[in-house]
């Protein structure tokens, strides 16, 4: 695409180009060029396939412009000059003219700059023949681009042309190249040319050789020539064993694809359910509200971005009066107009900070209601799903109905590929900090003091009341850090999915269900039930072939499965009956 | 709660049913617009509502207060009951829909030119009825079997009761399963013959929702005073008591259950006419916490409290939405935590609560604790298993 636009743009804008850019290309070049435009028949033709070797992107620009005629000629009286006009016309239609052989303007006698309309001047003309070679020339162009990707692309589009007059081309360019990738792919097109050879030998060895490259590409030629009535036998069976290896290529990489997308999404489910994990596995609290602290993490990443960009502001107006006046509430925040490489770490500062805010939230939460509620469990469920409704209502009024957006930082973007299985940066992001995550909340929960206090209050409140633990201290503690947990998926989801007041409500139920299929109480079943719910969402989406039907599957097996194991997956023993 | 009061509020409700049945219609039909006894058509539609939300209220209550169980799917089953007769009400439409076909007009949309088998049986309205109660009994049944079976209670039945209902939402949205997918059913014509918007039917469907609420009280009413509603009491109180005493309790669950969503589904039957409409939002997850929040409000573990509940907030709801349409989402919601902080029996405890306050007050001890709650939460362990 991109390549395209450049041939696109290279043909309207040659003239300034051989201005601005081009200015330094070497004379020799230039000479040939003109010599090429002025000769005759074949060695014409000779001198335009010369000129592929140069590797220069003004012949590319020159040849592109003679097949759409915008080469000229100029009469001086005594030889022609090869002329460009340039881009920009005055006001009787008229352009400066630039000769192809020194890349200056064409001067009159009085050193004044000649302007021509491209009618009055006659068009360098090509044949039928000309125009092939100059189009092989082109390819030839392409081919030596010292960008590989650009490389890459060009020998995709010969291998495609289905044309057997492209393979000297690219056997030429075989030789020379260094790049490896770019050499598969050469090697690919060949091959994917000389499936078309008429020699049948030949035909057979390129299927194979495309088996071998286990080239996804050609499979619909390789399957085109299996299924051909007119090719030989022997082909049609070498065709149909390389279209089965390409098959079973292609499978394996959608299987490895959708395992990969299924991690990475386990890995978001894990994140999300994990800060669950610990205030409904570990507190026994029905925290509804931690959907809106997932928005609290996705809305500070949000807010940090700003304060990186232009500032954040916002106000709210409230339909009351005091004493006349009415009531409000406005903040505006200075931003610090960062660009660059400033900019794209404003990243790493939303880390700390979403958990920092969400956490707050947590404690305010914890302090003004839940301590009330830890006895009531099912009654914790409809208090916190009032303050869901209070903060879903406050993010609408604060940062508006719609969702926001939130621009990854470019280190984020982007893929690499194994074997054909494209991994998003992003994703393998998702699972390296899902890993970071679950590693330190083991650390603490198993390693420090306070993780000795979490689980002890956990195991038996009263016990470690009576033991002297301040239990309403490490509820706090432990309430606001599950709810920072919940405040960096927000950070993440903000990378990967919309920002939106309600955003929380679309995890919610999954990250219960995550919970409760592996075991309330235990990190390790939370883990296991996230690898494998986000896997096996992302194999049924697959197999049914809709998301949804994908995810009313996933919900009626994990009922189902609670019927195997009520529990959950890692249920924790006990001897006592509740 | 003793005798003498159940007897008085039994001749209480029946005092306002009889004013509701026949008097606010009475009113409605008899007295010329303007007049200040006049009771308007659009008085008539909304109280014909929460008298829908009112048998909702009960179900969850029937379930919660008096069993334990917080189911957060009888919006699902009320639904289902909407959807019956959503389908029922579109096969009236007949061609007067907007492409003037036999069928209706989503399905013309969506690329049908005959009826669907499934949505031939529904132009008979005692069939529509029938599917009201079979289907979501049937559901009812099937899940309450497999999750009592395997002895799924407190907050676990809850959130599986939420993915139950979650996912049946994402069903009823996708337009392949031919119910209208997120716009649902509406444009209704004709009940039983009927306009639907002639004041008339709109009466009578008032009429038919408060004997159907009265009807369902009194059956609640002597469900709970016979030995099965011990029993269900005592389930809530403690189970495993319960069952060490030789009963099964899993049946009894089941059968509650059922009943319970039987009831939704009938309360969503008489909902879909008065109000229009129905879609999959109705089961959304928020809808079935929001009923067992008026259920929570009214007072848990009595009949009426569930009937004052929905009322009280649906028309606190009305109120609030049409006041401040940017804040009401805050007063709902703060309301709910106060309630669930320092009101738990509800509206319906408030006095004996006050009058707890009032007899410490007067001893002169200090008091800054919410009244104590005895409940069978209170007496188990806070984390359980």
């Amino acid at each position: 695409m991109k390549r395209a636009l450049k041939f696109f743009l290279a043909g309207l804008t040659v003239g300034l180009f051989l201005l601005t850019a081009r200015g330094q290309e070497s004379s020799a070049v230039r000479e040939k060029l003109s010599r090429a435009v002025l000769a005759d028949g074949a060695a014409q033709r000779q001198l335009v396939a010369e000129l592929g070797d140069t590797g220069s992107g003004l012949v590319h620009d020159v040849l592109v412009a003679w097949t759409r005629d915008n080469v000229f000629l100029y009469d001086s009286g005594n030889a022609k000059i090869p002329v460009l006009l340039e881009d920009q016309t005055d006001a009787d239609g008229k352009a400066r003219a630039i000769s192809i052989a020194d890349g200056k303007f064409l001067l009159d006698a009085q050193k004044h700059e000649l302007r021509f309309a491209p009618t009055e001047l006659a068009s360098a003309d090509t044949d039928a023949a000309l125009r092939a070679v100059i189009q092989q020339t082109l390819d030839t162009l392409a081919l030596a681009d010292p960008d590989p990707d650009a490389r890459q692309n060009a020998v995709l589009k010969l291998g495609n042309s289905k044309k057997l007059k492209n393979l000297p081309v690219l056997q030429a360019r075989l030789a020379k190249e260094t790049d490896v990738p770019v050499q598969r792919s050469i090697k690919e097109a060949i091959a994917m040319l000389q499936l078309d050879d008429p020699d049948p030998k030949i035909q057979s060895a390129a299927a194979q050789q495309l088996a071998a490259l286990k080239s996804i590409g050609s499979l619909d030629l390789v399957r085109a020539l299996a299924d051909s009535k007119t090719a030989p036998s022997e082909v049609v069976k070498a065709a149909k064993n390389s279209a089965e290896t390409i098959g079973e290529h292609i499978s394996f990489v959608n299987i490895f694809g959708t395992i990969f997308r299924g991690l990475s999404g386990g890995s978001i489910l894990l994140v999300v359910a994990l800060g669950l994990a610990i205030t409904f596995g570990l507190m026994g609290i029905i925290n509804m509200a931690h959907g809106e602290m997932i928005a609290v993490g996705a809305y500070t990443s949000y807010v940090v971005q700003n304060l990186f960009g232009t500032g954040f502001a916002f106000s709210i107006n409230l339909p009351f009066h005091f004493f006349g006046h009415p009531l409000g509430f406005s903040l505006s925040l200075p931003g610090l107009n960062a660009t660059g490489w400033f900019y794209e770490t404003y990243f790493l500062f939303v880390l700390p900070l979403s958990f920092i805010m969400a956490a707050l939230a947590g404690l305010v939460l914890e302090r003004t209601v839940i301590r009330f509620l830890y006895r009531r469990p099912l009654e914790s469920l409809l208090a916190t799903w009032g303050v869901s409704l209070v903060m879903q209502q406050l993010f609408r009024m604060v940062f508006g109905a719609n969702n926001v957006q939130v621009s990854s930082p470019r280190w984020l973007l982007g893929h690499f590929t194994v074997d054909d299985v494209s991994l998003g940066y992003n994703r393998v992001f998702v699972i390296a900090f899902a890993v970071l995550i679950i590693i330190g909340t083991w650390l603490l929960l198993t390693k420090t003091p306070l993780g000795l206090l979490i689980r002890s209050v956990m195991q038996n409140r009263d016990m470690a009341s009576c033991l002297g633990v301040r239990t309403a201290r490490v509820n706090m503690m432990t309430f606001a850090f599950g709810s920072g947990l919940a405040g960096l998926a927000g950070a993440f989801l903000s990378q990967i999915g919309n920002v939106g007041p309600s955003m929380g409500q679309l995890y919610i139920v999954d990250s219960f269900m995550t919970v409760v299929v592996g075991g309330v109480g235990s990190i390790v079943g939370t883990v296991c039930a996230a690898a494998g719910i986000g896997t096996s969402d992302q194999v049924l989406q697959q197999l049914t072939g809709s998301p949804v039907s994908g995810k009313i599957v996933v919900l009626v097996c994990i009922i189902l499965f609670l019927q195997w194991k009520p529990g959950g997956l890692f249920s924790i023993r006990s001897r006592s009956l509740d | 709660m003793p005798r003498k009061a159940s007897n008085l509020e039994l001749w209480v409700v029946l005092a306002v049913a009889l004013a509701v049945i026949i008097v606010l219609p009475c009113l409605n039909a008899f007295t010329p617009d303007g007049s200040w006894l006049h009771v308007s058509n659009f008085t008539i539609t909304i109280y014909g509502k929460y008298l829908c939300y009112a048998m909702l209220a009960i179900s969850v209550d029937l379930l919660w207060g008096y069993t334990g169980l917080l189911s957060l799917g009888q919006a699902l089953f009320f639904s289902l009951g909407g959807y019956m007769m959503g389908m029922y009400l579109m096969r009236m439409i007949g061609d007067l829909g907007q492409y003037h076909q036999p069928i209706p007009d989503f399905l013309v949309f969506l690329g049908w030119s005959t009826l669907p088998a499934f949505w031939k049986p529904f132009a008979c309205f005692p069939f529509a009825m029938l599917m009201a109660v079979l289907l979501p009994g049937t559901l009812a049944g099937v899940f309450g079997y497999l999750a009592f079976r395997s002895r799924i209670r407190g907050v676990y039945f809850s959130i599986l009761t939420q993915a139950l209902t979650y996912a049946a939402c994402l069903l009823f949205f996708r337009n392949s399963l031919l119910l209208g997918g997120n716009t649902g059913f509406t444009d209704f014509k004709f009940i039983l013959g009927h306009d639907l918007r002639e004041p008339a039917t709109q009466r009578a469907l008032f009429v038919s929702s408060a004997i159907a609420l009265l009807l369902v009280y009194l059956l609640c009413k002597w469900l709970t005073q016979t030995k099965f509603g011990r029993i269900q009491r005592a389930i809530r109180d403690s189970e495993n008591r319960v069952m060490f005493s030789g009963y099964s309790t899993a049946n009894f669950k089941l059968f509650i259950f059922i009943l319970a969503a039987i009831i939704a589904s009938l309360a969503g039957v008489l909902y879909v006419p008065q109000v229009g409409i129905i879609n999959p939002s109705e089961m959304a997850t928020d809808k079935s916490l929001e009923t067992v929040v008026w259920v929570a409000v009214g007072g848990r573990g009595t009949l009426v409290g569930p009937i004052i509940g929905a009322f009280a907030v649906n028309a606190m709801k009305s109120w609030a939405t049409r006041a401040y349409p940017d804040l009401w989402l805050i007063f709902l919601g703060t309301m709910f935590v106060l309630v669930t902080i320092f009101m738990p029996k509800g509206i319906i405890g408030l006095p004996a609560q006050l009058r707890a306050l009032l007899k410490k007050y007067r001893r002169g001890k200090p008091n800054g604790q919410p009244a104590p709650v005895v409940s069978g939460e209170e007496i188990l362990p806070a984390k359980s298993k």
